[in-house]
């Protein structure tokens, strides 16, 4: 089950990004941008549910989950599918991702004050029956700062608040930012932040956390243990609608109502939610075998006509791309350092390189439709923030040719290839991951739409690149690599500084212009807490990276579910994220 | 004899040293990192540089090196950087699962295969030979994999006989509900892979049985009037058997080794499974424990062999 991740594993789900790019085809319309595309429903039917029933969910993974049972420490989206049934954040959000106060707590953002004050609601309570109490939002901080936990969670963004980096360093015993007025026992918590930043009322936004920690029962567990404890990874504890009741390492979790969750008791009487090979998703969506069950993508000719099942789908927060290198990543400055002679730091070329990918054929070939090319950086989810008037790049050989003449890549008499403005010779290496089977065809056929304008593009290495090989040459600035095509997923918060700020080690293409950094400024500075303005500077910013095309959108995929067709008011709407376990169950 | 153990243990010394070395040194060849998987936009390299300093990762290759063998002669095989637990523990979960596996499988083969060897020799160039040998071929030329599928296609999916996955239901409960649930999740696999790793023993016994058919000893034991049944028996049978024992000290160490193929076909959390995904996620601790285990194993397996083949082989005696 993929449900909404709160930005994990951008590389790795990177991987399965392409991966879904990848299937096999036959759609509708060529103009399949995001929204002529929405073609599946985001949910069943809304209906009241009967109480019991039991339902089996299928998690699909290669490898047996590794059942870190405590947000603070797991770091993978398969153990967070896992424990998705009890493990409920503190927020609700709306369907842009905006915190409301619909959640477990309550949220207050004080601009002047540079505060925000959590207070969890009365009557949350852990599996346990003991109430959520500010100390275990605060001990959450504890356990991610903590050195000896080994927790991947810590961010610079999180170090925003008042105290923690000193915490982290190990150089005060508490962490000075965050306050409780009403006592470790009370339900009031305040962050206090060396910085307000606009994205704050976002869910996902990385300045604070949104889960907390039953610190009465783990507060016994030294930090460096809990990584390894029972009470992490066995017996866990939860404030949300299901509890767990049975674990077989790696393989299968049982769980049970929670007699005290907050708002009711949830439908089902049992979920069981068992390890499946990918291989053997169509089989068992053919065969029932589950309730609930992915559909890989590249297998959805085989299960479309099922009956007996709904197919529900989402459109994940992630893209595919192309990335241009035009510089280099400095470590003295930690910053990037754009080189105005690179290879690529034609930004005709680029446009041009664009213009001549007909992903839109592609798309309809190898996927069904299930893919489809996107126009921007910023995702359609985002709502306002999304530009609808930036095209992209369709393909149009045409503009392309006329392009590249205007830069002066000129072909010399009787060459195929195009030579650079100053005459000389010019090959341009692209690396690309494996993956799918399709992905070598794919490659190909790019590299002979680039031949049709005139240019010379190679593989690098002369294959297609291994993940952590292709990563490797990507981070650091293989000079075998001219330009890329790799995937990012994304955090429901849309400010785009960690992939393509100047300081963003991310920011893998290295470009970095005055222009393009004001811009980034802007849509996190202070007059972009009024939201029109926020919304203005991302428009402005995506028509900058559609003209500068130093990044080039690719495609984004359907990820679908087979709902069983007996189960109602299962979504996948961000607005349902907090109530869905709760709510989910059998048409009466 | 014991000498001759003896000194085959310290040879394996050395032999051991040497592999730990490509190991180790190969291991980290390897491009990426443990961390290679985690990189997001919101976890900061910085993070991730200071993680990789907790785990020793920074460090010269010489200096881990020493550090790992430190740690390996004091029993400590380290902590798995992708399951964050002791690498021995997550060892000793999968060996168990694949010990079980792999034992049902042994029985399974030896029992198909044994009876077609002995029939196919017995038989020669009749109906049941010829019979046995078309199966052969048909078993030996199917790649493994599509065999798994096909089988589980059939009788996991379609008929629904047995589970599709991992190693026990998540409902099993009580000693004996885990343990026939246990059993039913590796009926299939075992009896898939049995079926279709036949084609050796039944050549080597069948072959056999042929060759001493003919050997001289055996005319001798029939003109003395030895009844036909004790020459096949005694004479015949139990000489055939020699280049399978040949293969038993392999055999029994190999239970530990695990078959990738079938575990990953199965989501069968097991040994080769879990060297497949060390290697993919590059974790280092596992893997390179895992590849120090699987050549133990294999040195021990060699010698256990010859001394199988030597108790029951006084002709191969070394001094």
């Amino acid at each position: 089950m993929k449900r909404r991740m709160l930005g994990t594993f951008g590389v790795l789900l990177a991987g399965a990004a392409l991966l879904a790019g990848c299937g096999k085809s036959s759609s509708s319309s060529s103009n399949s941008g995001a929204k002529d595309a929405k073609k599946f429903p985001e949910a069943t039917a809304t209906a009241t549910a009967k109480k019991g029933g039991s339902i089996t969910i299928a998690e699909e993974s290669d490898t047996p989950v590794k059942g870190v049972f405590l947000n603070e420490l797991s770091d993978s989206q398969y153990d967070q599918d896992f424990m998705a049934f009890g493990n409920e954040g503190l927020f609700a959000t709306d369907d842009q991702y905006k915190i409301n106060n619909k959640g477990a707590a309550t949220f207050k953002m004080d601009r002047k004050a540079k505060t925000v004050t959590i207070e969890v609601k009365k009557g949350v309570k852990w599996s346990d029956g003991k109430q959520v109490t500010a100390k275990d939002v605060e001990y959450s901080y504890e356990i991610i700062a903590n050195k000896a936990s080994q927790s991947s969670r810590y961010t610079s963004s999180l170090a925003d608040i008042v105290g923690l980096a000193e915490y982290h360093d190990g150089k005060s015993k508490k962490i000075s930012g965050i306050e409780m007025p009403d006592g470790e026992n009370g339900r009031k918590v305040v962050l206090h932040f060396k910085e307000m930043k606009p994205g704050m009322t976002q869910s996902g936004n990385g300045f604070f956390w949104e889960y907390a920690a039953p610190y009465h029962y783990l507060k016994d567990v030294p930090f460096s243990k809990l990584q390894s404890s029972d009470k992490v990874r066995k017996n866990p504890l939860f404030f949300g609608p299901y509890k767990l009741s049975k674990l077989v390492r790696g393989q299968s979790a049982t769980w049970v109502r929670n007699p005290y969750y907050y708002r009711g008791k949830a439908k089902l009487d049992k979920i069981t939610i068992s390890v499946i090979s990918p291989n053997s998703a169509s089989q068992s969506i053919k065969s029932k075998k589950f309730d609930m069950i992915d559909v890989v993508n590249s297998q959805w000719k085989e299960v479309k006509g099922t009956k007996g099942y709904n197919f529900v789908a989402q459109i994940p927060l992630s893209y595919s791309y192309m990335g241009f290198k035009v510089g280099k990543w400095d470590k003295k400055t930690g910053s990037v350092k754009m080189n105005k002679n690179s290879k690529m730091s034609n930004r005709y070329l680029r446009q041009a390189m664009g213009y001549a990918m007909n992903v839109d054929e592609v798309t309809q070939h190898y996927t069904q439709g299930l893919s489809f090319r996107v126009k921007t950086l910023v995702p359609e989810a985002f709502g306002d923030f999304y530009d609808k008037s930036v095209k992209g790049f369709p393909l149009n050989i045409k503009k392309a040719n006329a392009l590249l003449d205007k830069a002066g890549y000129k072909k010399k008499k009787g060459e195929t290839y195009r030579r650079d403005p100053n005459g000389k010779k010019l090959t341009i290496h692209l690396a690309a991951m494996s993956g799918s089977p399709n992905q070598e065809a794919i490659v190909q056929n790019y590299i002979q739409q680039w031949k049709k304008i005139g240019l010379h593009v190679t593989l690098t290495t002369g294959r297609l690149i291994e993940f952590n090989s292709f990563y490797d040459k990507v981070r650091n600035d293989d000079p075998s690599v001219d330009v890329f095509m790799a995937a990012w997923s994304l955090s429901s918060e849309p400010t785009q500084d960690d992939l393509y700020g100047p300081k963003a080690p991310y920011n893998f293409t290295r470009f970095a212009t005055s222009e393009n950094t004001k811009l980034l400024k802007e849509m996190n500075s202070d007059k972009a807490f009024n939201h029109s303005y926020r919304v203005q500077k991302f428009h402005e910013w995506q028509q900058y990276m559609q003209k500068e095309a130093f990044v080039i959108p690719l495609t984004n995929s359907y990820s679908i579910t087979a709902v069983n067709s007996k189960l109602v008011n299962y979504s996948t709407k961000p607005s349902k994220a907090a109530t869905l376990w709760y709510e989910t169950g059998f048409k009466k | 004899m014991w000498k001759t153990v003896l000194r085959r243990v310290l040879i394996m010394i050395p032999q051991l040293i040497l592999l730990s070395i490509i190991v180790f040194m190969l291991a980290k060849m390897m491009p990426g990192d443990p961390f290679t998987g985690l990189i997001n936009p919101n976890s900061s390299p910085k993070e991730i540089a200071r993680l990789k300093q907790a785990y020793g990762l920074n460090d010269p290759v010489p200096v881990q090196y020493v550090r790992w063998i430190k740690n390996l002669l004091h029993g400590d095989l380290g902590q798995s950087y992708i399951q964050h637990v002791p690498v021995a523990s997550l060892i000793a979960d999968r060996a168990q699962n694949t010990f079980w596996l792999s034992l049902l499988s042994t029985i399974f083969l030896y029992g198909i295969a044994i009876p077609m060897g002995i029939s196919a020799g017995k038989h020669e160039g009749e109906w049941q030979d010829r019979a046995i040998s078309v199966f052969n071929y048909v078993t030996y030329a199917i790649p493994g994999f599509v065999f798994y599928l096909l089988g589980l296609w059939l009788f996991g999916f379609t008929l629904g006989w047995f589970p599709i996955s991992g190693t026990v239901a998540a409902n099993a409960s009580g000693f004996w509900g885990v343990f026939f649930s246990r059993l039913q999740h590796m009926i299939l696999p075992a009896i898939l892979y049995a079926i279709i790793a036949t084609t050796g023993t039944v050549q080597y016994l069948r072959t056999g049985i042929i060759d001493n058919k003919v050997e001289d000893y055996v005319k001798t034991a029939r003109s003395k009037g030895v009844p036909e049944k004790v020459v096949f028996n005694k004479h015949i049978l139990r000489n055939s058997f020699l280049p399978i024992a040949a293969f038993m000290g392999n055999t029994i160490t190999g239970l530990l080794g695990g078959s990738l193929i079938i575990e990953t076909v199965f989501s069968f959390p097991g040994m080769g499974k879990l060297f497949l995904d060390s290697i993919s996620q590059r974790d280092y601790t596992t893997l390179t424990a895992l590849i120090m285990i699987f050549g133990t194993l294999t040195l021990l397996g060699n010698l256990l062999s010859d001394i199988i083949m030597s108790l029951v082989d006084p002709r191969i005696r070394v001094k």
